[in-house]
């Protein structure tokens, strides 16, 4: 039965965190255990790269397309989208004009809906649908419809994104908001392609002695950290903190088969992995 | 195979991450707002005996035409879904998700007593509407849990989402362009140990986000990522905690006085 607690002026619900300050140590590592529920651990997330894929046109979309048509059919996958070129124009222009980093970061993720309409207009006779921000419980009915979910990868920080570490540039972009969706519901594993083969230890299209890394743990990658990273920074800081994401691979968008090779588990493109319990 | 198409601006092929070597004036949103926070636990949880007398010195600073958006914390009913949650072990997103509509049912408490004096309760997009309802002289009431739910991630250490109310405040004011973020709380600000347990707790008035991280105290007054955020912030470069409890102190802080504890940049 649950009892209410008073004596001190203020109405509590009994539970363990009753009258405790939530800024204490002591009382924040009561509630920590090793993982978390899986909420959804046989669903893979495809996240496709803006400036990498769509901003090269139909040459790369519709083999991409051709492809996702097959592998939705075999595989539990929830597909998101980069905004490339037009979020740099967006944040040049912003910054310009010195509008503050929260109001930045409301801006951007209307550019990364364009490539996700535009996914979801070549999908769709395939199956698939634009799914709500944060309607994540209606996955299970997605999947038994055989509709891929295109989801919105842009994450909702918007006018409260934090100060940045450096500069005035926002930090949570789409790379991070699909590896968070795909932590929080537990996922098998994150995709990105690209198009590149990979992480490589420097700029592949500026340094031709550039060397692919295949594979690599996460502790291990952040210890050489390449300058010039295929992926936000955000999302290995973001994934050393967190729980359940043990793989993500990425893999080069232009080559047709590897991201389906990547889905059958398959070691291909980058592989970074991360012990968990 | 097609190259890139690229629209030419001055971060084209940047990777967005880190600084840019960009020129970089920011201009201030709405600078004379006053952003305040009423707490859940601290005042809520008390019912009308402590509310109304806070609620009361917000009008008259409202009449005396001070610009005031009130955001509601959560409380112990926060924490009972928190404890509940955490036996589960859902991901901090699902907490963080479940940690919004507490102080959403307390803005609209709020905002149903204020209703005669102009009180009005708004969405976090709503924003852009503010301007208006200022200059209607309207009291905007809202939620002070960020947005961020199921992309709030984990802290070591803890499944509690880390950004909670008080980090809304801090970021709306941020956003907003103010210089001082106040929270209403039910303790003089901040002292060396939980006074609330500890009797021999001493008071500081004055402290920078430096000297507090500094000392490391197993408990603070204000989230971590509050007083993390700080020096970094371009606008909010001061966070004010007042006692709501003792008469005259939020008028005071409304109107721009150095009452209880201000923790600076």
């Amino acid at each position: 039965m649950t009892k209410l607690v008073v004596g001190d002026g203020r109405t509590h619900i009994q539970s363990q965190l009753m009258r405790e300050s939530l800024q204490d140590r002591a009382v924040l590592s009561k509630t920590d255990s090793a993982r978390d529920l899986q909420i959804f651990p046989d669903v893979s997330m495809v996240s496709i790269g803006g400036q990498s894929i769509f901003d090269r046109g139909k040459d790369a979309i519709l083999p991409l397309v051709a492809e996702l048509a097959q592998v939705k059919k075999h595989h539990k996958i929830v597909i998101g989208v980069g905004g490339g070129t037009r979020v740099r124009h967006t944040v040049s222009i912003a910054m310009d004009l010195g509008l503050p980093t929260g109001g930045i970061a409301q801006l951007v993720g209307a550019m990364e809906e364009l490539n996700a309409i535009l996914l979801n207009a070549l999908l769709a006779p395939h199956g698939s649908m634009p799914m709500q921000r944060d309607h994540f419980w209606d996955l299970p009915l997605y999947f038994d419809a055989g509709i891929t979910p295109i989801a919105i990868s842009v994450p909702p920080f918007h006018f409260w994104e934090p100060p940045p570490l450096e500069g005035a540039v926002p930090m949570h972009g789409s790379d991070f908001g699909m590896f968070q969706m795909a932590e929080v519901l537990g996922m098998k594993q994150a995709i990105y392609v690209k198009d590149e083969d990979g992480l490589y230890t420097k700029d592949p299209k500026h340094h031709k002695d550039a060397k692919l890394i295949s594979k690599i743990t996460l502790q291990e990658l952040l210890t050489q950290m390449p300058a010039e990273n295929i992926l936000d920074e955000e999302l290995y800081r973001t994934w050393a903190e967190a729980k359940n994401v043990k793989r993500v691979v990425i893999v080069n968008g232009l080559k047709p088969g590897q991201l389906t090779r990547a889905l059958a588990g398959e070691d291909v493109g980058t592989v970074i992995t991360k012990d968990v319990p | 195979m097609s190259e890139r198409r690229t629209i030419p601006s001055a971060l084209a092929g940047s990777s967005l991450t880190g600084s840019q070597h960009m020129e970089y004036r920011p201009v201030a949103v709405m600078p004379d707002v006053r952003v305040v926070k009423i707490g859940g636990q601290s005042i809520m949880d008390r019912g009308r005996e402590a509310l109304f007398p806070i609620l009361d010195e917000v009008i008259e600073a409202r009449k005396q035409g001070i610009q005031v958006v009130l955001l509601l914390g959560g409380g112990t009913r926060a924490r009972h879904i928190y404890t509940i949650a955490s036996e589960l072990d859902m991901p901090t997103g699902v907490i963080a998700t479940l940690g919004k509509y507490i102080p959403m049912q307390n803005a609209r408490m709020v905002q149903m007593l204020l209703a005669k004096h102009g009180g009005l309760y708004i969405l976090p997009d709503d924003f852009e509407k503010l301007p208006l309802y200022l200059q209607l002289g309207c009291i905007p009431v809202m939620s002070g849990m960020p947005p961020f739910g199921y992309w709030e991630k984990h802290e070591e250490g803890s499944r509690i989402p880390p950004h909670r109310t008080d980090a809304g405040v801090f970021l709306s004011c941020e956003f907003l362009g103010a210089k001082r973020a106040i929270f209403i709380k039910d303790e003089d600000g901040l002292y060396t140990d939980d006074p609330k347990k500890n009797p021999s707790a001493t008071h500081i008035p004055r402290i920078t986000a430096k000297e507090l991280m500094a000392r490391d105290l197993p408990d603070v007054v204000v989230e971590r990522v509050v007083v993390e955020y700080l020096p970094r912030a371009r606008w909010c470069k001061e966070l004010q905690i007042v006692n709501g409890l003792k008469p005259g102190q939020v008028l005071a802080a409304l109107r721009g006085e150095d009452v209880g504890t201000i923790i600076s940049a």
